[in-house]
């Protein structure tokens, strides 16, 4: 946009709506005396009336493009890349091919990574974990044994078998499912979300990420801040981690020896230093800054409540396992989860490290599994009983599959896997996604993604391949919940409009209710 | 695909429908249309999406941006008729309200034109729809003066075009600000910290009328103008201390930052600046300085993840070299054009593979091997580490010089014994196990003895002292064989180098086993054999663990092999065995006073060296590696070839410069070039006032912001190559500058009409960056230890942030802060772990440095107000502040001053004063009654506490001081 095209104050006033009194930063006017000095200042007037008008806070006008299914997101990240044949994708068949190569008409020459390219052979590894069909209320679906609990709701669930990536390599693979490009820069799809829908509650950051630990001492794989930044977006949209040692959220508690009634004496001295500031300079940011200190103070007593589970009774412990009484476990981060949900923050994703079995699989994965298993189950079930399921999206999954073949030494009870793009697993429920479905499916092998009729499909990112589910396409339909049109929400920066789908992205319209 | 024809008949049919009407007119006075200004956005906005410049996309055939194609005849109509607005098919296209016909069409997700717009197309169309070049793909020139009113306000040519701009709106500048607040300013302008009161007390008090211009002296003299300057560089070449990607572990470039802070500070013009950083590789005898200036072309993120592909990241490193030079030096994204030509600037898919193919040839690997010192590397000397170094270097070569070839020849004689003929060699892996362990105990079937399978092994060379790769794949075993052939039974001494673990086998039997975790690539491990007369095998297997693998090996005593093979060279190289000899008698020779000389300088030299960081460098391949335009921007996906060479909208090289990224150097300080010169000067621009003059400093092309004024930009660039590129000359310029001095008070009349102070209606007032923001909280408690350059510190950080995301295998997973007073360094020398950089940092607003940023946002945000409240190094420099203006002033009164003036450079005002020495009893009752809490406060952080303070009356002052280093004024540039 030019600016001489437009009138200079209207559009300044514009980007000053949408930045603060609209935005995360924001987050409401403090005490009415804080409010009348505002108002004391004239300008902003006609704005704060604007923002009385809505109970969001931030977001853009126009946004949400159409009726929401979902308010929020909750998205558990499995970081690593899960091995969807021992846990989704059942392939009986593999047990009579142990230790045969991979035929090469189902290869079909695609590209390895240099882990196993060089390897002579390429010997099936069947999985080694019974499963199990379960009702799902449609067709069924066929759980591994791994996941008991998470079985026990799949009538909530929708699996896709056919997700597919182009990346085969974890910092990429994950940057791109996360940002929607390879290369550091993008923002996340969290800050996506927050720049265009802001939040529902002004106390709270809009995006929230949780970080789990992991049982096993060694998660392999590392996570990088890109992950929830806000790329050339506005950095108020960055993800904000809560932590589970330490302050909850960076530098929330005053220093020792400071209580609250002299913070609240000191900030009532600063609100007023900045006051004669601003009536003598006349700059709105000065405006912004005083808000900003009142919802600093308010941040101090909204976290801490938040974190205290102390109220929280047994039964619900019981439902998550009772690690969840462990700050910073995954269970306990499925409940925060839902109490973040409660409060009406816009996106979280909590993440779990560990998933990246390239060799002792039997060692590792059992271990992962039970890590998340029990609160992946309970959080759908909380979100269900607290009547919120219908609204909030919740999604499990890496950023690429495992494959078949096995990575170094095979036998029948352990294998390794290396990493597989072309098909993978992930599932949703609430928000709208048919509950008791699964969508796609793998040839005998759970290599090349097939049709209902068992034939190879060869899904491109340009075009959409039905079936198929590219992590453009997922993205694109995690926002259409949200009541965005991915094709809408851009930001223009280097004289283009980027959106988090680049130039692809299809809404899965199978998916939805 | 749509044919135009048949776009042509439906207009007929929208005509006689009679449903086109071009715009109802309005009775408003035509104004004369400036393509440029008026006609170019709308196109841009809302045409060239599918009627642009990709000419593959081109829709129905037509490209509006290509004048001939706009105007061409279609078979009876044409798109533009100029002169004919009912002759030009767009203008129906753009008005019909039939939904098909529509353009740009309704599902697009465009707007449709704006009625203005629409008005605008046709009084350019009538005009003659002439066409002109995007402003700044044409050189500037320097504009002439323009006659302004208020002559006596202007101090520089800055300031005429500042002014001519404001009394043609009809509005006035304001006044210089007061002298303290101009100190203020410009020092933190310049320096990046505030001043010290009594330099604002001899400034104020000056009668000298060129004070304040002695004041900007004296600022672009101290050595804080180049740490300050630097930032905003290093945000944009992505400045790091880690690879940035995947496993994220330290890399040794830092001596570039501090080059980088040298060059400002010497004022480095700025054409060298910018081609001893693209070329300094290869300029003629490239100075030590010239060398680590290269830093710049290896400071893209770079990886070593395992089961990365070369090719992949060898295109991905390539790409990120062209957007960063394309944003850095022509304020141009040329990123669409990886995939497909650009839709809205004249840059095609072959524009950017030839730029491409000057990148792509650096001798770097695409993979770091996660190493600290990633090859090409060298010794960071300074300039007078570089002249000892050179001493000792002139003493060995005088010890050289005198040496006797005789003497040594006959020496070599002496020494030269046996060495077995070692025969060529097979590898066979890599076998992959579970483990490091497995996979060194493992026996996978190429043990002597073990079941042959000739199937499983290649060939390879592999040179004795040479070291090459054998596994190739993490926890996995790889196996070489070869023979060794021996006059008689003799023993002999072979020396292995293994990454990771190593095994060797001579005639089926064991004969050495070391199961170790290392990079070793030198032969370390003594392996005596006994060899049989005749032919002996040799079988030796490397065990891999993480990261590459590889072995090395030797044979024979290294000093008398050496011998044997420089005297055997003597018949056929006389004058490579006559240095070689040399050297070995220097280093292996037996002691005379010619090598005792050589050898005490040459440890001389390797102890100065270890104490010399290394830094990254480029290095250019002998050959360059060629370079295809890769379809879609994939890697895999080559196409046809691609040379060196600029966008062809850009012009071309200079005829005699080397078709190299020397050349492309000496491209961008051509003086016509028509943007080099401007997408600097408005960085400047942009950082002393807050914004550019060009606001989207990152793209100058058609979708970036139009210049709010362009003759005071252009005038900027001419200026700049004629000052021969001096960036002290023109930070001098424009903080010397009437504009630059106004006062930055808001009146509700300018707040109207120049909201954003684009126009310069007043003086620069911001935020200041996240560094400024900690040095000057530092600077004012006395805290901040100044000294230049040196290795990343690392300050207070909560625990656990790195952990929380590190790979447990990085160096740097864990974090370690410092415990000493480097704590209080300068924020430009924080350690920048790109995957997770200092919390400070990220809030307030600076980037994660994995990417070219020329333009930081500036939020204000509550996470913000945690962090000057709360975080340890903010209060820490509170109660130390306050501490300060305890022990140099007496009474409430003068130490409130005091902190005033080391805060906010200027004294309180009665209210302000009265306010506080009221919070200041109430405090001082509160933490009386509760000492334990006082005590808490006082002592946070490191640095010892005054014990001689009373410990209320302390903590009563550090609340005081705290709220000043919170107030909007102490953060902002006003």
């Amino acid at each position: 946009m030019n600016d001489h095209t437009l009138d200079p104050k209207r559009e300044f006033e514009l980007g000053m709506t949408r930045r603060q009194l609209f935005g995360r930063a924001a987050l409401g006017i403090g005490t009415a005396a804080l409010h009348r000095l505002l108002m004391g200042s004239g300008f902003l007037a006609p704005m704060a009336a604007m923002a009385s008008q809505d109970t969001r806070h931030g977001g853009l006008p126009g946004i949400p493009h159409f009726a929401p299914k979902a308010k929020r997101v909750i998205y558990l990240f499995m970081n690593g890349g899960p091995s969807q044949l021992d846990l989704w994708d059942y392939k009986p068949k593999l047990h009579e091919e142990y230790d045969k190569d991979l035929p090469e008409n189902i290869r079909m020459g695609q590209r390895l990574t240099t882990m196993t390219s060089g390897q002579a052979r390429f010997p099936l590894a069947p999985s080694r974990y019974k499963f199990q069909k379960y009702d799902n209320g449609g067709d069924g679906v066929w759980v591994s044994e791994l996941l008991p609990h998470t079985a026990s709701v799949v009538n909530e669930l929708c699996v896709v078998k056919s997700m597919w990536t182009e990346a085969i390599n974890h910092d990429p693979a994950v940057t791109y499912i996360q940002t929607g490009s390879q290369l550091p820069g993008r923002p996340s799809l969290g800050s996506w979300a927050s720049y265009g829908l802001g939040s529902e509650n002004e106390n709270l950051p809009t995006y929230v990420v949780l970080h789990s630990k992991v049982t096993r001492g060694n998660p392999d794989q590392a996570l990088f801040a890109r992950l929830w930044g806000s790329g050339f977006i506005s950095s108020e949209h960055q993800g904000v981690s809560m932590r589970s040692n330490g302050d909850p959220v960076l530098y929330l508690s005053d220093p020792e020896g400071l209580d609250r009634k002299t913070r609240r004496d000191m900030l009532d001295d600063l609100a007023k230093l900045n006051q004669g500031n601003l009536n003598e300079f006349g700059d709105p940011e000065i405006a912004a800054r005083i808000k900003q200190y009142e919802m600093a103070y308010r941040l101090q007593t909204s976290v801490p409540d938040l974190m205290d589970l102390t109220k929280e009774p047994d039964e619900v412990f019981a439902m998550y396992g009772e690690e969840s009484r462990v700050p910073g476990t995954f269970a306990a981060n499925c409940l925060l989860s839902r109490r973040l949900a409660e409060r009406g923050v816009r996106f979280i994703q909590v993440f779990h490290r560990g998933w990246d079995q390239h060799g002792n699989l039997a060692g590792e994965l059992p271990i992962q599994c039970k890590d998340v298993d029990q609160a992946c189950a309970a959080l759908i079930k909380d979100l269900k009983r607290t009547g919120m399921l219908d609204e909030t999206l919740v999604i499990w999954g890496g950023e690429f599959g495992r494959t078949v073949y096995c990575q170094g030494p095979l036998s029948r009870e352990n294998y390794g896997r290396d990493h597989h793009p072309r098909a993978f697993t992930m599932w949703m429920a609430g928000g709208g996604v048919k509950p008791g479905i699964t969508y796609g499916q793998t040839d005998d092998y759970g290599y090349n993604l097939v049709d209902k009729d068992g034939e190879v499909i060869t899904p491109s990112i340009d075009h959409f391949t039905p079936g198929a589910v590219h992590i453009h396409d997922l993205n694109a339909t995690i926002l259409n919940q949200l009541g965005v049109d991915h094709t809408k929400l851009t930001y223009r920066y280097q004289g283009r409009d980027f959106r988090l789908t680049d130039v692809h992205g299809h809404v899965v319209k199978d998916l939805l209710k | 695909m749509r044919r135009w024809w048949i776009l042509g008949g439906a207009v007929v049919f929208v005509t006689a429908s009679g449903t086109v009407a071009v715009s109802t007119p309005k009775p408003a006075v035509v104004k004369t249309v400036s393509f440029n200004r008026d006609v170019r956005p709308i196109l841009s906005e809302s045409c060239f999406k599918c009627h642009g410049f990709d000419a593959k996309e081109a829709k129905g055939n037509l490209r509006l941006n290509d004048p001939k194609d706009a105007t061409r005849d279609r078979g009876g109509y044409r798109a533009i008729t100029p002169g004919d607005v009912t002759k030009s098919m767009i203008m129906g296209r753009i008005t019909t309200t039939v939904e098909e016909m529509k353009m740009p069409p309704p599902h697009s997700g465009m707007k449709p034109l704006t009625p203005e717009q629409v008005e605008i197309l046709k009084n350019w169309i009538q005009q003659g729809a002439k066409y002109e070049p995007h402003w700044s793909f044409v050189a500037p020139k320097k504009p002439a003066f323009p006659a302004v009113k208020q002559k006596d306000w202007v101090r520089t040519g800055i300031d005429v075009f500042v002014l001519s701009r404001l009394e043609a709106v009809g509005m006035a500048p304001e006044p210089e600000a007061d002298r303290a607040t101009l100190l203020r300013r410009v020092s933190l302008a310049l320096t990046g910290l505030q001043p010290m009161p009594e330099e604002i007390r001899a400034f104020v008090a000056s009668k000298d009328p060129k004070a304040y211009e002695k004041e900007v002296e004296r600022l672009l003299a101290s050595p804080r103008y180049g740490e300050h300057q630097a930032r905003a560089w290093l945000d944009a070449v992505r400045y790091g201390d880690t690879h940035g990607l995947h496993l994220d572990n330290e890399r040794s470039i830092y001596p570039y930052r501090d080059w980088v802070v040298r060059a400002f500070n010497e004022d480095l013009p700025f054409d060298q600046f910018t081609t001893w950083q693209l070329a300094g590789d290869l300029l003629p005898k490239p100075t030590i300085d010239q060398r680590i200036a290269t830093g710049y072309i290896r400071m893209n993120p770079t990886t070593a993840e395992g089961g990365a592909i070369e090719a992949e990241f060898l295109a991905k490193n390539t790409f990120d070299r062209v957007d960063t030079f394309s944003t850095v030096f022509l304020g141009l994204t040329v990123g669409c054009a990886r995939c497909h030509d650009h839709k809205y600037d004249p840059i095609s898919q072959r524009d950017y593979f030839s730029l491409y193919a000057y990148f792509n040839s650096t001798a770097d690997a695409p993979l770091d091997g996660n190493l600290l010192t990633p090859a090409p590397v060298m010794r960071a000397r300074s300039h007078a580490q570089q002249e000892i170094a050179e001493r000792y270097e002139s003493a060995m070569a005088n010890a050289r010089a005198s040496l006797s070839l005789d003497e040594v020849s006959a020496w070599a004689e002496a020494k030269k014994v046996f060495v077995p003929n070692v025969g060529n060699w097979e590898v066979s892996g890599p076998y992959t196990a579970a483990n490091f362990d497995l996979a060194h105990t493992t026996e996978f079937g190429p043990e002597p003895g073990g079941v042959e399978d000739p199937g499983k092994w290649r060939p390879l060379a592999i040179r004795r002292g040479q070291f090459v790769t054998v596994a190739g794949k993490e926890n996995s075993a790889g196996y070489a064989r070869t023979t060794v052939t021996s006059d008689a039974r003799r023993d002999v001494d072979f020396r292995f180098g293994s990454d990771d673990g190593i095994r060797v086998w001579l005639n089926g039997k064991l004969v050495h086993d070391n199961k170790v975790l290392r990079g070793v690539q030198t032969p370390v491990d003594n392996v005596r054999v006994t060899l049989e007369q005749g032919t002996n095998t040799l079988v030796v297997k490397i065990s891999n663990g993480g990261g590459g693998d590889g072995l090395v090996y030797d044979v024979g005593d290294a000093v008398s092999d050496q011998a044997a093979r420089l005297v055997a060279l003597k018949a056929r190289d006389p004058k490579r065995a006559e240095a070689g000899l040399r050297d070995l008698y220097l280093t292996s020779g037996p002691e005379t006073s010619a090598t005792i000389a050589y050898r005490k300088a040459k440890a001389d030299l390797d102890q100065l060296d270890s104490m010399i960081p290394f830094t990254l460098v480029a290095e250019e391949l002998p050959v360059p590696r060629p370079a295809f335009i890769l379809r879609r921007g994939e890697y895999n996906l080559p196409t046809v070839p691609a040379y060196r060479r600029v966008p062809t909208i850009l012009g071309e090289t200079p005829k005699d410069a080397p078709k190299n990224r020397l050349g492309l150097a000496r491209w961008l300080a051509r003086p016509d070039h028509p943007l080099f010169a401007r997408v600097t000067v408005n960085r400047y621009w942009q950082a002393f006032f807050g914004h550019g003059i060009v606001k989207t400093a990152e793209d100058f092309g058609a979708q970036g912001d139009w210049p709010s004024n362009i003759e005071l930009l252009d005038y900027l660039a001419v200026r700049f190559a004629e000052t021969g590129w001096s960036q002290k000359a023109m930070h001098r310029m424009i903080v010397n500058s009437a504009a630059f001095r106004q006062r930055s008070v808001v009146s509700n009349a300018k707040r109207d009409r120049d909201p954003e102070n684009r126009m310069i209606s007043r003086g620069p007032r911001f935020r200041l960056e996240a560094e400024v923001l900690r040095d000057t909280a530092l600077h004012a408690s006395g805290l901040l230890r100044e000294e230049l350059g040196g290795r990343g510190f690392k300050p207070y950080q909560p625990e656990g942030l790195w952990e929380a995301l590190g790979f447990l295998d990085s160096n740097t997973a864990r974090y370690v802060p410092d415990i000493d007073d480097s704590i209080y360094r300068r924020s430009l020398y924080l350690f920048w772990k790109r995957t997770s950089p200092h919390p400070i940092m990220l809030t307030f607003d600076a980037p994660m440095r994995e990417s070219c940023v020329v333009r930081r946002g500036r939020t204000n945000t509550p996470l913000q107000a945690l962090i000057t409240l709360n975080e340890t190094a903010f209060v820490e420099a509170s109660r130390v502040l306050s501490e300060r203006v305890m022990r140099e002033a007496k009474t409430d009164d003068d130490r409130l001053t005091l902190a005033y003036n080391l805060t906010l450079g200027r004294a309180p005002k009665p209210q302000e004063r009265a306010l506080l020495k009221q919070s200041l009893t109430r405090y001082r009752a509160r933490y009386a009654e509760d000492p334990e809490s006082a005590r808490s406060l006082v002592t946070v952080g490191f640095a010892a506490r005054d014990a001689s303070l009373d410990l209320a009356d302390h903590a009563a002052w550090t609340m005081v001081c705290s709220t000043l280093l919170n107030t909007d004024e102490f953060m902002s540039l006003q």
